[in-house]
Order: structure tokens, then C-alpha cells, then sequence
């Protein structure tokens, strides 16, 4: 009785959680303002964040929201930046390409629907062990340290490769012919 | 527990209890930030007065009627003072009080903490992003600049309080602390979360988003219920910083003679106290020059202190 009242409950949240997550997904494709897309990004990972936790994922599920926040933050500025609306406030049209990216986006969703129809997933009978956050420590920092630690370094490498071509073309002049501030105090009596 | 009936009375003892903790505490800080800042002009406190002050502020805004912009994102700006608030609330279910005033300890309570204080990056901005005006965008620029300056040692210093608890439930870190407390076997630990408690809660020197050079910054076209609730949210964000503080560095409830609940309300006044003097007496400084402290002086030292607290956490473990 108590177990089928507790599978209920987290039936319900895990619907519940499933729907916002795909609901707020949707908005952002909809939305015409960069701020407004990133957040709605957001809100959708904060459901796949509660989903997290409901597979006794905790600690991924909690860092999920730590670092959504700041990330969705920071894209949100990038794209204000990088873009021709300097507000952001404005509104303008969030998607392009509409044909290739309909049929990109059906072929995905057949393909990932086929495999969940299927594919044959094996059951796991054992009940998770309270400390998952230990083992993801010991995954993380054991066997798979290589793999992580390699990932995180091509990763960081990508991120400062596409910010130096994006900011090749500066205000004062491209960065590779040297972009350098005009100098603050008036020269040639003022005139430009 | 596990039945639906006991996590609805778990949800209500919750709302109830973080409730009467946020709203006993939101007003705490009114009154205490009136006194400490008669006490530092060295003026007389007259205690009934600062008492009855923010009730009769409370009132007077609850009559003022709103400020409108021009094409505000009405939704974002009516729910950023709402999620600023609600995230000081979630922050507060996983600090215990002692351990029969506690909610059951969740075991990752300290990234749980975490997370919810980092979403307050999200609240500023949308705040200041919303109301379609100058001043709030420019504050709302400012926070991000400030709260990925903050974030850094605000973290490394809660996961070096974690490492000799081995543990990221609170609870656990309270318990490791009854031989010493954190504040004395991580001297760094403590200074360095209350300034980057300070920036979390945007407060007094480190007030960068609402400062009054840009007007109020993203608070700058608020008026009404709004800014009273703004208002009130950022004084629970500073509560849920002390608390947290108490907790993770001064023992929380762990003390002799009196219960553990008035120990962890003791330590909690006391560090807002701590928090609210440097509101009165350091100067406001240039968000420019905090972000250069914040990345060169602040983060190495909280690097050192988990490394420390991380060696004496290993020898500890290899005894």
C-alpha cells in the first residue's frame, strides 16, 4: 500500500516534470527574444533536472540547476552581444532555415522514437544504493577520469577557438591587424 | 514518509515552518539593519521606533499604486521579485534548526543550497531586464559581471566546509563540527563566504545592481507591492546567507546549556549583524575593482583554503 502510494506520487511528478519539460522546450522555439529563448531553455532543463532527482540522480539532477543558471545567463548575454540587437528587448525571429530544419527535426524524432519503441532496454532489478553520489565520484575520478578530463579540455579549447573567430571583426579594426583603441585625449582639433 | 498523506503534512509543516522562519527574518533585518545603523552614527537606538518602522514602510508601499514602462515583459517583471523570494525559501528547507526542527536531510543539501542561491543571478537579471528601461538593464549587466565574480569562492568555500564532514548534507557538516568548528579549522572559510555572501544578496558595499548611482538600478522603476516585495526578497536571500553561515561554519545548533534552535537563531543574528555593520561602514566599492579582487585575491585564497581543508580532511580520513 505505502510503496504503491509512493510510485504514484512520483508517477505524477515524473508527468508533471515531463510535461513542463517539453511545453517550456517548445516556448523556446517560439518566443522572438533571445533573453525570453534562453530562459525558457531553462525552465525546461530545471524539469529534467527534477527527473534527475526522481532516478535517485540527486546530486546530478541539483548540479543540473547550479549550473543552468549561470549558463542560460551567459548564453543570453553571448547572444545579445554577437547579435545586431544590443537590448535584446526587441523582438526578432528565433528560427531560420524552416524546411531543412523540419525535416531534420522529423527524422530525429522518428529515429529517437524508434529506438525507444524497439530497442529491447535491460532491467535493472537491484535497487540503487543510497550513496550514488560516491559511485559518480569514483566514475568520475576513476576509470573514467580520461575520458571526462579529455572532453573537458577539447571543450574549452572549442569555446576560446569560437570566441576569437567571432570577435575577429572589432569596433577599432580586425584583432589580427592589431584592434587598438583610438587614443582618448582630442587630437586634430577634434575632428574625427 | 514515503505515503502520499505524510509528504502532503511534510509539504505543509514546510510552507508553515520556512515560511514563519523567512517572514520572522525578513523583519529581523529591517529592524536590525535601523538599529545597527543608529548604533554606528552613534545615535540612540529608541528601540520602538525601529520596531514599528518597516510595518509602517510595509503599509504605506502596499497603498502606493505601480509604475508602468513602456512594453515591460509584464510577466518577467511581475515573477522576478516572486522568484528572488522563493529561491531565499528553498534555500532555507535544507538549513536545519537542530536536528528535531529539521526537514529531512536531503544528502546533496549543500549543492541543493547552491543551486538555488544561483538561480539568484537569474532573478537580477530578468529583474532588471524586464521593466524595458535603462537604468534596471545597466543594473541587470552590473549583477552578472558581480555574481560570476561572487560565485567562485562562494562555492569552493561551502564544498571545503563539506570535506571533513565527508558528506554534502548539512546536517552531516553541523555534526563534523561538534569536536571544532569550521570557522576555527578553516580561518579563510568564514571572511570569504560573507563577502561573497554580501555580493550574493547584493547588500551595502557590494550593492552594484540597486545602487543608487544608477538610480535604484533594476529596482529603479519600482514602485507599489513590487518594490516591497523586491525589497523584502533580497532581505530573505541575506537571512538564508546568515543561516547557511551559521550552519557551515559556526556549529550551527551545536552549543551548551541552550537548545539547539536558539544556539542556530543566536549564531544566525549574529552573523547579520556582522553582515549588516559592513553595510553601515564600508564604503561602496567600483564593481570593476571588485571583480579584480574577486578573481585574483578571492578565488586563490579559496582555492588554499579547500586545498588545506582538503590535506587535513585526508589525514584526518587516513588516521
Amino acid at each position: 500500500m505505502e510503496q504503491d502510494g509512493e510510485r504514484v506520487l512520483s508517477d505524477l511528478v515524473f508527468w508533471l516534470a515531463g510535461a513542463v519539460a517539453v511545453f517550456t522546450a517548445w516556448r523556446v522555439f517560439r518566443t522572438d527574444s533571445m533573453v525570453r529563448a534562453a530562459y525558457w531553455l531553462m525552465a525546461s532543463f530545471v524539469a529534467v533536472g527534477v527527473i534527475l532527482v526522481l532516478l535517485h540522480a540527486d546530486f546530478l539532477g541539483l548540479v543540473l540547476l547550479l549550473m543552468m543558471a549561470g549558463e542560460m545567463t551567459i548564453m543570453a548575454i553571448f547572444m545579445v552581444m554577437f547579435m545586431m540587437n544590443p537590448a535584446g528587448l526587441n523582438p526578432m525571429m528565433m528560427v531560420h532555415q524552416h524546411r531543412t530544419s523540419i525535416v531534420a527535426g522529423v527524422v530525429a524524432f522518428l529515429g529517437l522514437a524508434a529506438v525507444g519503441v524497439f530497442a529491447v532496454f535491460p532491467v535493472a532489478l537491484a535497487v540503487p544504493t543510497p550513496d550514488t553520489t560516491a559511485q559518480l565520484g569514483r566514475e568520475l575520478l576513476g576509470d573514467s577520469m580520461l575520458v571526462f578530463e579529455t572532453a573537458g579540455v577539447a571543450l574549452f579549447a572549442t569555446m576560446i577557438g569560437a570566441i576569437a573567430i567571432a570577435s575577429e571583426r572589432g569596433r577599432y579594426g580586425t584583432a589580427d591587424e592589431g584592434s587598438v583603441e583610438p587614443p582618448a585625449e582630442l587630437t586634430n582639433g577634434g575632428a574625427p | 514518509m514515503s505515503d502520499p498523506a505524510g509528504v502532503l503534512r511534510l509539504l505543509f509543516l514546510a510552507v508553515v515552518g520556512v515560511g514563519a522562519v523567512l517572514m520572522g527574518g525578513v523583519y529581523a533585518v529591517e529592524v536590525l539593519d535601523r538599529l545597527v545603523g543608529r548604533a554606528v552614527a552613534r545615535m540612540p537606538l529608541r528601540l520602538a521606533e525601529a520596531a514599528a518602522a518597516p510595518a509602517r514602510e510595509a503599509g504605506l508601499l502596499l497603498l502606493q499604486r505601480r509604475t508602468v514602462t513602456e512594453r515591460p515583459d509584464a510577466a518577467l517583471w511581475a515573477l522576478a521579485p516572486a522568484l528572488l523570494g522563493a529561491l531565499a525559501a528553498a534555500a532555507l528547507v535544507v538549513i536545519p534548526l537542530s536536528p528535531a526542527l529539521a526537514l529531512p536531510d536531503i544528502g546533496s543539501g549543500i549543492v541543493y543550497f547552491g543551486a538555488a542561491m544561483a538561480m539568484v543571478m537569474v532573478a537580477v537579471y530578468v529583474h532588471g531586464w524586464s521593466a524595458n528601461s535603462v537604468f534596471p538593464i545597466i543594473g541587470a549587466y552590473r549583477f552578472i559581471a558581480q555574481a560570476l565574480s561572487y560565485e567562485m569562492p562562494l562555492a569552493l568555500v561551502l564544498i571545503a566546509a563539506a570535506l571533513p564532514a565527508e558528506s554534502l548534507s548539512v546536517g552531516d557538516i553541523v555534526r563534523s563540527q561538534s569536536g571544532i568548528w569550521n570557522v576555527v579549522r578553516q580561518p579563510l572559510g568564514l571572511p570569504l563566504y560573507l563577502i561573497a555572501g554580501l555580493g550574493l544578496a547584493f547588500w551595502g558595499p557590494l550593492n552594484f545592481p540597486d545602487a543608487a548611482d544608477l538610480a535604484g538600478g533594476t529596482r529603479a522603476e519600482l514602485s507599489g507591492a513590487a518594490l516591497l516585495l523586491w525589497h523584502a526578497s533580497r532581505s530573505a536571500v541575506l537571512v538564508a546567507v546568515a543561516a547557511m553561515g551559521a550552519a557551515a561554519f559556526l556549529g550551527g545548533w551545536l552549543g551548551p546549556w541552550l537548545p539547539g534552535a536558539v544556539w542556530m537563531t543566536l549564531k544566525t543574528i549574529a552573523l547579520l549583524l556582522v553582515l549588516l555593520a559592513a553595510g553601515h561602514l564600508v564604503a561602496r566599492v567600483r564593481l570593476e575593482r571588485f571583480v579584480i579582487v574577486a578573481w585574483t585575491v578571492l578565488i586563490p585564497l579559496a582555492l588554499v583554503d579547500i586545498f588545506v581543508s582538503g590535506l587535513l580532511a585526508l589525514r584526518g580520513a587516513g588516521r
